[in-house]
C-alpha cells in the first residue's frame, strides 16, 4: 500500500514538473551572477579614485602635514614679499625727502 | 552631491584659506618689524649697510641738504603758479609764457643739479663700493624716470607724426 502510494507521489511530481512551464534565462545570465556576486564580496574594488582620494585627505597624519607645509610656506612667502615692500616704502620715503616730485 | 567630492572641495578651500591666512600673516609682521616711521634715513642704513659713524656723516648732510631744497621747491612752485596764470590769459602760447617755461626749465635744471650735488657728498660719506652703489641707484631713481618718458617719446609707436 505504502509502495503504492510513493510511486505516486513519484508520477504526480513528474507530472507537475512537466506541466510547469520554464521562462528562459537573459543572455549571460551565469556570468552576471558571478560579477554581481564578485562585487559584493569586494567593496574597495568598486570604490572610484575620488572616494580613494577623500580617504587619503581624512588621514590625520597626512591632514596635519598638508597644514603644516601650507601653513609654513605662506609665513615664508609672506615675510619675503613684506619685507621687499617694507624695503620700497623706506625707499619712496627717502626719495621723497630728498628728490622732490616736480624733478622726477 | 557625492560625499567625497564635498570632502575633496572642502579640503581645498580649507587649505586656500591656511595658506591665504599665513601669507598675509607673515607679510603684515613682517612690514610692522621693518617700519621706522621716525626716519627718513632709515633705508640708508638698511640699503648700504651704514656704520652709526657713516650714519651721522650722512644726516650731517642730509640735514644741510633740506633748507635749500625746500627753497628750491618753494621757487620752482611760485614759477608754477606764473606760467599758469600766464597760459590763462590766452589761448596761444604768449611769449610770456613761454618765457615763464624757460625760467621753470632753468630753476628745475638748477634744482637737479643742486641734488645730483648732494647724492654725490652723500655717496662720498659712505664706504667706497656702497657709495658707488648709492650714487648710481640715485642717479636711476631721479633721472632714470625722464630717460623712460624720452624713450617712450621716440619709439614711433609711442610718438608718431602723421604725414599729410
Amino acid at each position: 500500500m505504502k509502495e503504492n502510494m510513493n510511486s505516486n507521489d513519484a508520477k504526480l511530481g513528474a507530472l507537475l514538473r512537466e506541466s510547469r512551464e520554464s521562462p528562459s534565462l537573459p543572455p549571460r545570465f551565469q556570468e552576471n551572477v558571478w560579477r554581481r556576486i564578485e562585487d559584493a564580496e569586494s567593496p574597495l574594488k568598486s570604490a572610484s579614485w575620488l572616494d580613494g582620494l577623500a580617504a587619503l585627505i581624512l588621514r590625520p597624519r597626512l591632514a596635519f602635514a598638508t597644514v603644516a607645509v601650507l601653513m609654513l610656506a605662506g609665513v615664508l612667502l609672506g615675510s619675503h614679499d613684506g619685507v621687499q615692500t617694507a624695503r620700497h616704502d623706506a625707499q619712496a620715503r627717502y626719495l621723497a625727502a630728498v628728490a622732490p616730485n616736480s624733478l622726477r | 552631491m557625492n560625499r567625497s567630492l564635498v570632502i575633496l572641495l572642502g579640503a581645498l578651500a580649507l587649505g586656500a584659506a591656511i595658506f591665504t591666512g599665513s601669507y598675509f600673516a607673515g607679510q603684515r609682521a613682517c612690514v610692522m618689524c621693518q617700519a621706522q616711521p621716525a626716519d627718513d634715513l632709515a633705508w640708508l642704513r638698511e640699503e648700504f649697510h651704514l656704520t652709526d659713524a657713516d650714519m651721522a656723516r650722512v644726516r650731517q648732510l642730509h640735514e644741510g641738504y633740506m633748507p635749500q631744497c625746500a627753497e628750491m621747491c618753494a621757487k620752482i612752485a611760485v614759477k608754477k603758479t606764473e606760467l599758469q596764470t600766464a597760459l590763462d590769459n590766452g589761448t596761444n602760447v604768449t611769449a610770456a609764457a613761454q618765457k615763464k617755461l624757460i625760467e621753470l626749465g632753468e630753476l628745475r635744471a638748477q634744482c637737479q643739479t643742486q641734488m645730483l650735488q648732494h647724492f654725490v657728498e652723500v655717496s662720498q660719506a659712505m664706504p667706497p663700493e656702497q657709495g658707488r652703489r648709492y650714487l648710481a641707484e640715485m642717479q636711476k631713481l631721479t633721472l632714470g624716470f625722464h630717460e623712460e618718458i624720452e624713450q617712450s617719446m621716440s619709439h614711433p609707436a609711442g610718438h608718431e607724426h602723421h604725414q599729410p
